[in-house]
């Protein structure tokens, strides 16, 4: 798993390239951590470069979420890959996460 | 069909071990990428699960992970010397209601269940034997997709 942050005018994107699970999950939940503790900040999870994901990666998103939600932090999901999209909708998440189409809709909407 | 073998002996590496030895397979064999991302999260909750709960008697104890692939099937066999767990017996989650309400947790053996086309649990002697099965045509692997 690789993760890339950028700062785009206080909106603060980050990009998870490769797979979550059960082992890059910690790392991924530390960083998320991190940007959902700032208050009313928005967050942007670009997820086009991501393989799969995992209970555990979904348990790290889970958390943030509901972070965001306590911090007034506006966190939206952008760009599922189909197998990735797949997986959230086993799980039941498309509907518990803010879910845009492209980056540049995820970026309007936490504005 | 041909298969290959990883011993791991606790967390350590050993979901990563056996993560590369699907991603070798893989290439070997030219597989589909659906499929084997399937394969990939099923592993991973299962041994998770094992390392997280089997391993909590902080006794010694050692997981056989063999992985096999056919002309129409991606098949893990998952073998475990911890105390007896099944699994498949473990009611599905409640997946409705809001962010606030939802429990975490309780989804790796639903993901798995819903991935696989087929997967078998039995308790052999003393080990907990679990067998996966991934059928390699779309059409197929959505036909148990359900179970």
């Amino acid at each position: 798993m690789e993760l890339r942050e950028e700062d785009l005018n206080g909106v603060t994107a980050l990009s998870v390239k490769g797979r979550i699970d059960s082992g890059t999950a910690p790392e991924l939940g530390q960083k998320l951590e991190g940007v959902v503790s700032a208050p009313r900040r928005g967050l942007v999870i670009d997820l086009a470069e991501l393989e799969y994901i995992s209970s555990a990666g979904f348990r790290a998103l889970f958390i943030a979420a509901k972070r965001a939600n306590e911090t007034g932090s506006r966190l939206v999901l952008c760009s599922l890959p189909g197998k990735v999209r797949q997986l959230f909708e086993i799980g039941g998440f498309l509907d518990i996460f803010a879910i845009a189409g492209s980056r540049d809709e995820a970026i309007a909407r936490v504005r | 069909m041909m298969s290959c073998v990883a011993t791991i002996t606790g967390p350590g590496d050993g979901i990563a071990r056996v993560e590369s030895m699907l991603d070798e397979m893989a290439r070997e064999h030219r597989l589909d990428a659906d499929p084997v991302a399937d394969m990939h999260v099923a592993l991973d909750e299962v041994l998770s699960n094992i390392f997280r709960y089997g391993f909590a008697d902080g006794l010694p104890h050692r997981v056989e992970v063999r992985l096999s692939v056919g002309p129409a099937m991606l098949k893990a066999e998952v073998e475990d010397d911890c105390a007896p767990f099944d699994p498949l017996a473990l009611p599905p989650p409640d997946l409705s209601g809001t962010l606030e309400e939802r429990p975490i947790g309780g989804l790796g053996v639903f993901f798995v269940r819903k991935l696989m086309s087929a997967v078998r649990y039995v308790r052999e002697g003393a080990r907990n034997r679990l067998v996966l099965e991934k059928w390699l045509s779309e059409s197929d692997g959505r036909a148990n997709g359900t179970a």
